[in-house]
């Protein structure tokens, strides 16, 4: 069946970023300089050309986007000024407003107050429950856990975590359905679930070590810095809810169940303020910093648009790194705060942090920026997962 | 004829190390009797060229011989004026640089080759240059009033002639008039500006050096380069006649017949239209949809419709992209929303132009590379089904208002029946099996020039009906001396490139003008003031001479007598190799003194062992290409003496009985390249030499001599290093042939 060209999704396009598509000439040098392509498939060029056509359904099903970390070197090489590294960030937005069911993303994406809007809606609305909820604290000693009181604060945490990874789950499962059965005419293949469960390593492997992102050679600095960033994450984010299952399992052991509980949700423990050389502590300060660092080389380098990546800001690049700065700087400071035990600044900051937490997660990791994080190793693992089954016998994947 | 001849032998360059100057002296002096013979270790030092002058000047010498460094080299140091006539022995490139020093046969070799250069002094006398009887007219006619050229006529008014400008329509400016816009030529060459040709026009009708006819055609064209007569009928009645000195044929292109591309939906739907059209009806204003009138939203536009199509225009008309692009930027830039596609074999922007290119897709135009591109309507509008080269799919463009065809063009000089020069008279005759039959000329009866020539009333056409004549070597020739062809008419062009066209060829028929007055000879061979005389006494009517002129020199009388037009002559004399009754030949150059040469050659007995084969070249690319074979050292075979010809063209059969006839065991000949990618200067010499050949082999079975002891190959310059092989090859043949039985008779 023949393809019809499609004016109307290149326009569609357009609206996820800078749409440079129709620029392409079809030289195929970021083609030649793509560590991504093979002979079999042509990469970025191939996704110029569908967007050129308006090709909706293969960019729909494709995985292929989020393979590229957008290294630039395509972008630096292009004679026509196409930015195809730009043209796959643009796919890797709609990719995600695609997955998302709500519509939410498409809006974030597609409108620039929508998105502020949604920032500057969360941030106060956290900032007004949060001098709701609080009473009680002490205001000649700090007693955080008073300010907002704990139990609120465990609940409202996973509440936000749960709501989050649900609709999380929904967004992949839409992913899934496009990679692995999207624009194909025979239908819906199933893949043994053995197979998900034989390559789950891949995403494992590739979540953490985002190793996809080193082979890309005039970026190795990005690449660490981009890692860096995500151990922060982890050290800082894990922190969290690691030690909160570690205080409850020990208490509910040493105590029963129910004072476990009560400890998580109510008092808190006293075991969970580790000194300031303890090892744990150092981790956590080593995570602040390199990602208060790569959160600032980025806002500069996305102000002084020297690099490819940085060219072509979206809303949503901005928003997020002010978030996660925001967050950083607020989390620190609040820290610092609390152990001069200056109580009022302590609770001021801990306010800030906690509003600028809610839209990073909300807007950030589920709706656009920070989404990535999870379809790109998901990509990967879905391809390793249809590579694997196209192997098996009678399974027509491709 | 020489009264005094001298040699001089330069031992330079290491010349004196490698051969017995003194046995070389001795051949001049006592063999041929020369009274001067000097050597000089540095003849083309100032001392050496003094040496030479003063004997011009006390001694009276009128004849120099220089056996040194090739004719290639130096020619301007060993010039010493019209009236001494200098021939050169190339010693050096082809005779030291590739045969072995100090041997014997490198030693013949030399002897040789001073004898026939000694012969060839001999038998030349210096040229007295034509002077016509009337006086040469300086002025230009220019066939055709568009942008080539008003150009041409400009360029030649400025230059301080006078141009004539004969104009079909009643107005000046031709296709490039009836455009909306035209790319602008200025950075950042994206702009779409008004055609400037407007001013142009003004110009031309304002400048008092040129005259224009206006509704006007030629209705007649005589004469020869300096002494033209056109007579030029015009619309309003009467007959005008304008003596001119060379013409420029500027009548530009039509675009090619749509009609003819139904399978592109030209003629089925309303809505697809040409370039043509698109510009017409972007000039009257908004661009609708055809059949009802409305704005287009969407258009497309199908390049090479009808070019680079064996069915139609073989060949690419060089500017429908441009114009593509241009007309896909004028619809995007009445309705920028606009969904603007172009389906394109392969996109030609040259020059500049790429920054069009990249600004039509900057502006959203999307483009296709496709295959099999088939045009439909349905209820939703025009539908396009293509190809996708990059996608390697089948891709569907639906609800189009507007499909363009970029239709081609066609040289107005490809218009009218086609003709076979001379086909009537070769009618009837039938040419023997196994001979080699030269391409007849083909032209077209276009009415444009109506030419008085014996060889057609129109230019001959190189390809597909243009009028060129080389188009690397000689851009602007025509196969007519004085006739230069610019702009469309040539080859699809441009406007940028029209103008430098037109240019050029003003350039050329000023050139022509100025070296006619001279009584010199055009390109290639400007320096050549010598001219064909015909011994007419002798003349059997065979009509060979006016059949293979190249030019369409010479004329025919009633009674099929040569009528000679020395200014159209290009000096090949392909005609003196052409007469069998050997009665053509120029003051420096004729059957007999080549084949005198031939004769000077000495041959050794049988039991020497040395046969000896006579190289006879072309001296425009097989000579050179020996040169170089000396440049780069390579050995030849002992046995060759090389000859050179102006033209392989002009190679007379008799000097090969000559040879023969002296106990020579080969005659190799090496001439350009012939066919549709001719190499040679003179358009086919090579091409007849070889038809003459062709018709040797008879005579030489009578004779019984075997034909494989004369053989033609094709050399280009590039080729000096096949040279080698080629001539060892024919050595090796002759050897097994074994020695010609003539010898010693």
């Amino acid at each position: 069946m023949a393809t019809k060209v499609n004016p109307d999704f290149t326009r569609t396009l357009q609206k996820f970023g800078a749409n440079t598509a129709t620029y392409c000439f079809h030289c195929g040098n970021c083609t030649v300089v793509c560590p991504l392509s093979t002979d079999e498939n042509q990469f970025p060029r191939r996704f110029m050309r569908y967007a050129q056509l308006g090709m909706e359904d293969k960019i729909k099903n494709a995985a292929e986007p989020w393979l590229c970390y957008f290294c630039g070197d395509c972008q630096r090489l292009c004679p026509r000024q196409a930015n195809p590294g730009e043209v796959m960030m643009t796919m890797r937005r709609y990719l995600t407003s695609l997955y998302d069911w709500t519509g939410l993303s498409l809006k974030l994406y597609t409108s620039k107050t929508s998105e502020w809007l949604a920032v500057a809606g969360l941030f106060l609305a956290t900032l007004i429950l949060v001098f709701l909820v609080q009473g009680g604290a002490s205001t000649e000693h700090t007693e955080l856990h008073r300010f907002v009181p704990r139990y609120l604060l465990q609940i409202g945490g996973i509440l936000l975590g749960l709501g989050l990874a649900g609709m999380l789950a929904l967004n992949i499962r839409r992913m899934h359905g496009f990679i692995m059965n999207g624009g194909r005419q025979s239908g819906y293949v199933k893949i043994p679930a053995s197979v998900y469960i034989k390559e789950l390593g891949t995403f494992l492997y590739h979540f953490l070590t985002q190793n996809r992102f080193s082979q890309c050679p005039t970026s190795r600095t990005r690449y660490i810095k981009h890692w860096l960033l995500f151990l922060g994450f982890i050290v800082l984010f894990g922190y969290a809810g690691f030690f909160l299952l570690i205080e409850i399992i020990k208490e509910s052991l040493h105590a029963g169940i129910v004072t476990g509980l009560k400890v998580a949700f109510v008092t808190g423990s006293p075991h969970l303020l580790f000194p300031a050389l303890h090892p744990i502590r150092l981790l956590e300060y080593a995570a602040t910093i390199a990602i208060l660092y790569v959160v600032i080389d980025s806002l500069a380098g996305r102000a002084a648009k020297k690099e490819p990546l940085h060219q072509n800001s979206h809303p949503t690049d901005w928003t997020f790194l002010l978030l996660v700065g925001g967050t950083i700087v607020t989390g620190l400071l609040t820290h610092i705060f609390r152990n001069l035990d200056l109580p009022l600044a302590t609770y001021y900051t801990f306010a800030l942090h906690l509003s600028f937490i809610v839209p990073m997660f909300v807007v950030g990791a589920l709706f656009t920026k920070w989404a990535h994080a999870i379809y790109r190793p998901l990509a990967l693992y879905f391809l390793k997962v249809k590579e694997t089954a196209a192997k098996l016998p009678q399974m027509d994947l491709f | 004829m020489a009264n005094k001849i001298a040699t001089y032998i330069c031992t330079g360059c290491g010349i004196g190390e490698a051969l017995n100057t003194e046995a070389l002296t001795n051949v001049a002096a006592k063999e041929y009797k020369l009274e001067i013979v000097r050597t000089h270790p540095f003849l083309c030092g100032a001392e050496g060229v003094a040496l030479i002058k003063e004997d011009i000047q006390t001694a009276g010498v009128d004849g120099v011989v220089i056996a040194g460094c090739s004719p290639r080299v130096n020619t301007d140091v060993f010039n010493f004026g019209d009236e001494v006539l200098v021939e050169r022995v190339n010693l050096r490139e082809q005779c030291i640089w590739c045969h072995p020093a100090n041997d014997e046969d490198t030693q013949m070799l030399a002897e040789d080759q001073l004898r026939m250069g000694i012969v060839k002094v001999k038998g030349m006398s210096v040229p007295t240059p034509y002077q016509p009887e009337e006086e040469v007219s300086r002025t230009v006619l220019v066939v055709g009033g568009g942008l080539a050229g008003i150009t041409a006529a400009l360029e030649v008014a400025k230059a301080g002639r006078k141009a004539v400008i004969v104009e079909k329509n009643d107005a000046l400016g031709g296709w490039v008039a009836q455009l909306y816009k035209q790319v602008s030529v200025r950075p950042p060459y994206t702009e779409l500006e008004d055609p400037e040709i407007r001013e142009r026009i003004k110009e031309a009708e304002a400048n008092p050096n040129i005259k224009v006819y206006k509704g006007a055609q030629i209705e007649k064209i005589s004469g020869q380069p300096g002494l033209f007569d056109a007579y030029i009928t015009q619309k309003s009645g009467g007959t005008a006649t304008e003596r001119v000195g060379a013409i420029i044929l500027a009548t530009g292109a039509v675009s090619y017949d749509a009609s003819k591309l139904e399978h592109l939906g030209f003629g089925r739907s309303a809505n697809v239209i040409t370039t043509d059209g698109l510009e017409e009806m972007a000039k009257r204003g908004k661009i609708i949809r055809p059949s009802d009138g409305k704005e287009v939203q969407s258009a497309a536009f199908v390049l090479c419709a009808g070019s680079r199509d064996p069915e139609h225009l073989p060949y690419c008309s060089a500017t429908c992209c441009i114009d593509s692009l241009k007309q896909a930027l004028y619809i995007k830039r009445q309705n920028p929303n606009a969904a603007v596609y172009v389906f394109f074999k392969d996109l030609r922007a040259p020059g500049f132009h790429e920054y069009l290119y990249q600004q039509a897709q900057k502006e959203g135009v999307i483009f296709f590379r496709s295959d099999n591109t088939r045009i439909e309507e349905n209820g939703k509008g025009l539908v396009i089904h293509a190809k996708d080269v990059l996608v390697n799919d089948n891709i569907v463009a639906e609800g189009l208002d507007l499909v363009v065809l970029a239709t081609g063009m066609v040289p107005t000089a490809a218009l009218g029946e086609m003709l076979v020069a001379g086909a009537e008279e070769e009618e009837g005759k039938k040419e023997g099996e196994g001979f080699f039959s030269p391409k007849p000329d083909i032209y077209f009866e276009s009415n444009i020039l109506n030419l008085e020539y014996r060889q057609g009333k129109e230019l001959p056409s190189l390809k597909y009906g243009f009028p060129d004549s080389h188009f690397i070597c000689f851009p602007y020739e025509t196969r007519r001396t004085g006739i230069y062809a610019a702009g469309t008419v040539r080859a699809p062009m441009d406007i940028p490139t029209t103008i430098r066209d037109a240019t050029g060829a003003a350039l050329k028929a000023i050139q022509c003008i100025e070296l006619t007055a001279k009584g010199m000879a055009v390109h290639p061979r400007v320096w050549d003031s010598s001219y064909a005389s015909f011994r007419m006494e002798q003349c059997t009517q065979c009509k060979r001479c006016t059949v293979e002129c190249p030019f369409g020199a010479i004329n025919e009388d009633e009674k099929a007598n040569p009528l000679y037009n020395p200014t159209r002559c290009r000096r090949c004399a392909t005609c003196m190799g052409a007469c069998p009754q050997r009665i053509i030949s120029f003051q420096n150059y004729s059957v007999v003194i080549i084949g005198d040469m031939v004769k000077a050659i000495e041959v050794p007995e049988e039991d020497e062992e040395k046969p000896r084969i006579v190289v006879i070249v072309c001296e425009n690319d097989a000579y050179p290409a020996l040169d170089m074979v000396g440049m780069n050292r390579i050995n030849l075979s002992p046995w060759i003496r090389i000859i050179p010809l102006r033209c392989l063209g002009s190679m007379n059969l008799v000097w090969i009985a000559d040879a023969l006839a002296k106990g020579i065991d080969g005659v190799l000949l090496l001439g350009c390249k012939h066919g549709d990618d001719y190499q040679c200067h003179f358009v086919k010499g090579s091409e007849l030499c070889t038809y003459r050949l062709s018709k040797i082999k008879e005579t030489l079975d009578r004779l019984a001599l075997e034909s494989d002891r004369v053989r033609i190959e094709q050399v280009q310059i590039s080729d000096y290093n096949l040279v080698p092989e080629i001539i060892k090859e024919f050595a090796a043949r002759i050897e097994e042939v074994g020695p010609n039985p003539y010898k010693g008779f």
